[in-house]
This record gives C-alpha cells, structure tokens and sequence, in this order.
C-alpha cells in the first residue's frame, strides 16, 4: 500500500514537473526567438535604408534565359551517365529529361534521401 | 602406450577447460539470442551501431565467462606458494589467527575494466556529449510546441513505474526499470547506476535492445492509434532559425534546468556542452572530437560491455525477464502516449499537426523520428515528416533527462 502511494505520488509529480519544465522552456524559447526576430528584422530594415540595391533594367533574352526549360546537352550527357550507373545492368532508354519544380534543392533532397533510407 | 595415455589425458584436460564442458544451456540460449541480434544488425541493419557490439558482447560473455571476471585476491600459505613456483617476494602478506597469508591477487576480465564506465555512470554523459554535438536542435526551437510531444511520451515511465510496484518490486528498482521507456539508452544507464545497479545488466540490455528495435515496435502502436486521414496530413514548412538563437538555446535549457533538478544536470549538461561546441563554431575541432572519436569510443566500449552483462546464468531469471517485459509495456506506453497528445495537438490546430510525429517524443534519436517520417511516407510519399519529427525526438532526450532527475530525487 505504502509503494502504491509512492507509485501514484510519483506519476503525480513526474507528470507535472516534466510538463513544468518543459512548458517553462517553450516559453522561454519563444520569447526569446520573438526578441532575436524582431531585433534581426530592424537590423535588415536599417541596412536596407543605408544600401539601396542598384536597379538594373533586365532584357527579354536574359527573362527567356533564365525561364527556359531547355537543358544543355552537357548535362543531358552527365544525367545519362548517372542513369546508366544506377540501372548499369538493367536495360533502359532515357526517353525525357525535365527540369524538376521541387522547391528543395538538390541537398536538401540529398540529405533527406540520406535520412529516409531504407533501415 | 604411454604416449596414448597422455594424448588422451591431453584431449581430456583440453575439453575440460574448454566452454563445452563448463557451459550451461542458459549460456548457449543466449548465444542463440545473439546470433538472432546480429543477423537484425547485419542483414536488417536494425541500428547496427548499438546492436552489433551488445551482441557480440553478449556472444563472448557466453562462450568466456572470464572476460567479465570481477578481480580476485586469494589468500596462500608459503608451501602453497612454492608449489605453485610463485615468488613470494612479490606478494603483500596478511596474518590471520597467527598464520601468514600471501595476498595473490588475480586482475579481472577485460570488459570488467570497461564495464567500469557504465558502472560508474561515466560512459552515459560522455554519449550525451556526442549526441549533443551532433544534434541540430532548430526544428525544435522553430516549434518550440513539439516540447509537448517530448513529454508526453515521457508519462509511459511513469504509468510503468505503477505497474512495477505492482509486482512487488522495490521503489529503485521499479524506478530503473520504468526508465527503459524513455528509449535512451544512456539515461537508463545513469539512474540505473544510481538507484539499483545490481540492474544496470538487463536494464541496459532492455533499453538498448528497444531502442535497436523502434522499427518493429513502433510503427503498429502508431497505425492502431491513428486514422488513415491523419497520417496523411502534410505539414507546414518550419521557419529558418538564426544561429544566435541556436548558440542561446543550450545555455538557457542547462540553467534552468539544471537549477530546477539539479540531478538531471550531468545528462542534460553533457548534452548542451556538445550542443554549445557545434552551435558556437569556434571549437570545430572539439565538436568533431566529441561527434566522431570519442562517440565511436565510448559506444563499443558500451555496446560491448552492456551486452556482456548479458550472461545466460544471471541473464535467464524470470526478474530479469519480468524487467524485459515491462520494459516493453514502458516504451510502448511512452509510444502511445506521444501519439495520443499528437492527436490532440493534431485536434487543437484543426489538423496542422501529424499526430505520427508524437511518436518520436521517446528520445531514440533519430530512428525515432524515421520512423515518423516512413510511416507517414507510406500513406503519401509527398510527405515529408522527418524535420518536424525531429523537433519532439530532440524533446524527447531533453524530456527523458528531466524524468531521470525526477525518478533520482525522488527514489535516492
């Protein structure tokens, strides 16, 4: 009986003591994270004012550029490689290659193939 | 014919000192128990870091109970001295009624010197330091919230801890054992040490092997407790976190937690050190240090030593088997709960939140958080969980120190 008191009294204060601390760290966290952004954001905002970013007029070509989904043959070639060593025994034919629209980069794709790989 | 008569007494003395006479079938269980380990650490690479030198450990142990001999001092007379052509000038003499003793002295096994740092509690904040170093805590400080998930995956310690007491074991040791479900190893170790160490062998085991096995273990716990909807909820990105909020961090959470629960301190110290190293970019060399060498250091040292705890004799007991058993009831306690509170997270923000990631509040960093990630991919592949996973697996580390430092002010 006296162990189940004990048993119960613990569940009790573990309960709210890790809930305490942790809620307390929440806390502190966010109000610090609110500070150190709002203190950043002044600071960009002044650099800002001090430092105009010079305008430069942009031409078509250089929009149509910068846009197009055409993809030079030098990559095509190296895509073609790493396709090949990959599926090396297999047979295969590369029919398209497209530019991807993730709005990850090729690290951050790297890093989470690296972290999701099979255990 | 004499040579026949020594050959045989050869082959007899040969058997005799070798492990098929002087092996039990406990130890060749546990072989077997090994060989199953490290075929899930080598072909299924089931965190093979931890479970290929707990099971090797565990091998050894079995077939050469010596390697983990405590040292012995035996006490001789002269004659008996000389006829075993020792020199007793070697030797520190005692006297007992009237007889002179020669102390001789035999130096134990190898791991029972290594096992000195699990023993000592050593071994377990040096782990945290490594972990520390390696962990990037910005998914966390982005969603400082995730520090729910972190606890409530800690309650199954405590409902655990219940359930022990109601089966008559004493308060320490129901507190060593309900700390396997926090699923960190090194925190299991540490109050283990300080509460009951006569169970630092099967609780360590249990907890390393638990956390070896979060694969197998969590995901049906996480499917049982969730609908195919809530799985499937896609979360929003997390805000970038600036580096001075990373630097700050550690520093904050050591103060006051350390000033809260002062026995929490040498783990969640450790860990915020490591943090501080990586975070601070002034020590690089430090932080690889403690990321790599020293962290490869310290886990053979403990895998190998935590499996050779692990002796069929001692190991086979149903105490110790009641310790496995409710060691797994505490993790998927630990496992239900973190998802429960995910859901009513998930209920409170009308589902910005994917309750799979309270799972990962059970520290086991970061196969925990894997799991999360592998488990929401499997209902849609466009999902990627992993980074907010991470935040309450982090939590989780953080949490299970700080119920460590409950359990160790309360029970010490």
């Amino acid at each position: 009986m006296e162990n189940l008191n004990l048993a119960l009294t613990l569940l009790l204060a573990g309960f709210v003591i890790v809930f305490l601390v942790l809620v307390l760290l929440i806390l502190i966290i966010t109000v610090y994270g609110k500070i150190i952004q709002f203190a950043q954001k002044a600071v960009s905002k002044k650099n800002q004012k001090v430092e105009k970013p010079a305008i430069r007029s942009v031409t078509r070509e250089e929009i149509e550029e910068y846009d197009s989904d055409e993809i030079p043959e030098e990559i095509i070639a190296v895509i073609a490689a790493a396709v090949d060593a990959m599926y090396g025994t297999k047979p295969h034919r590369i029919k398209n290659v497209k530019r991807s629209r993730s709005i990850r980069s090729s690290w951050g794709n790297a890093g989470i193939a690296e972290n999701t790989r099979p255990f | 014919m004499d040579i026949f008569n020594k050959l045989g007494e050869i082959i007899v003395n040969l058997y005799n000192s070798s492990g098929l006479a002087s092996l039990d079938w406990q130890n060749y269980v546990m072989i077997g128990i090994a060989f199953v380990l490290m075929f899930l650490a080598i072909k299924k690479q089931y965190e093979p870091l931890l479970l290929l030198p707990i099971a090797f450990g565990m091998m050894l142990v079995n077939i050469f109970p010596g390697i983990m001999g405590n040292p012995s001092t035996q006490l001789m007379t002269l004659e008996q001295l000389q006829a075993a052509n020792l020199d007793p000038a070697s030797y520190t003499t005692s006297t007992l009624d009237g007889v002179t003793y020669y102390n001789v002295t035999e130096n134990g096994g190898l791991f029972y010197y290594l096992y000195q740092g699990v023993h000592l509690g050593i071994f377990p904040p040096l782990i945290f330091l490594g972990i520390g170093a390696m962990t990037d805590f910005g998914p966390l400080i982005a969603n400082p919230k995730s520090f729910i998930l972190g606890a409530a995956a800690q309650i199954g310690i405590f409902i655990t801890f219940i359930g022990a007491t109601f089966l008559n074991f004493a308060p320490k040791e129901a507190g060593s054992i309900a700390i396997i479900g926090g699923a960190d190893g090194p925190t299991a170790i540490f109050v283990t040490s300080q509460l009951s160490p006569e169970l630092l062998g099967p609780i360590a085991v249990a907890a390393y092997s638990y956390m070896a096995l979060v694969p197998i273990i969590q995901p049906p716990i996480m499917k049982l407790l969730t609908t195919k909807k809530e799985r499937s909820i896609v979360m929003e990105q997390l805000r970038p976190v600036s580096k001075i909020e990373k630097i700050i961090f550690p520093i904050v959470v050591v103060v006051l937690v350390a000033i809260l629960l002062p026995d929490a301190a040498p783990l969640v110290g450790m860990l915020m050190l490591g943090n501080l190293f990586k975070e601070s970019g002034v020590v690089d060399r430090i932080a690889k240090t403690a990321q790599n060498e020293l962290m490869n250091i310290v886990t053979i040292f403990l895998g190998t030593t935590v499996g050779a705890t692990a002796s069929g004799t001692l190991f086979l007991t149903p105490k110790t088997l009641g310790i496995i058993a409710l060691g797994l009831i505490a993790f998927c306690f630990g496992t239900a709960c973190g998802v429960l509170f995910g859901k009513i997270m998930c209920w409170a923000t009308h589902g910005k939140v994917n309750p799979l990631i309270g799972s990962a509040g059970v520290s086991a960093v970061p196969m925990a958080a894997r799991i999360s990630q592998k488990v929401g991919q499997e209902e849609n592949p466009a999902n990627f969980l992993l980074m907010h996973a991470m935040g309450p697996n982090v939590a989780g580390v953080i949490g299970s120190a700080v119920a460590a430092g409950v359990l160790i002010s309360v029970l010490k």
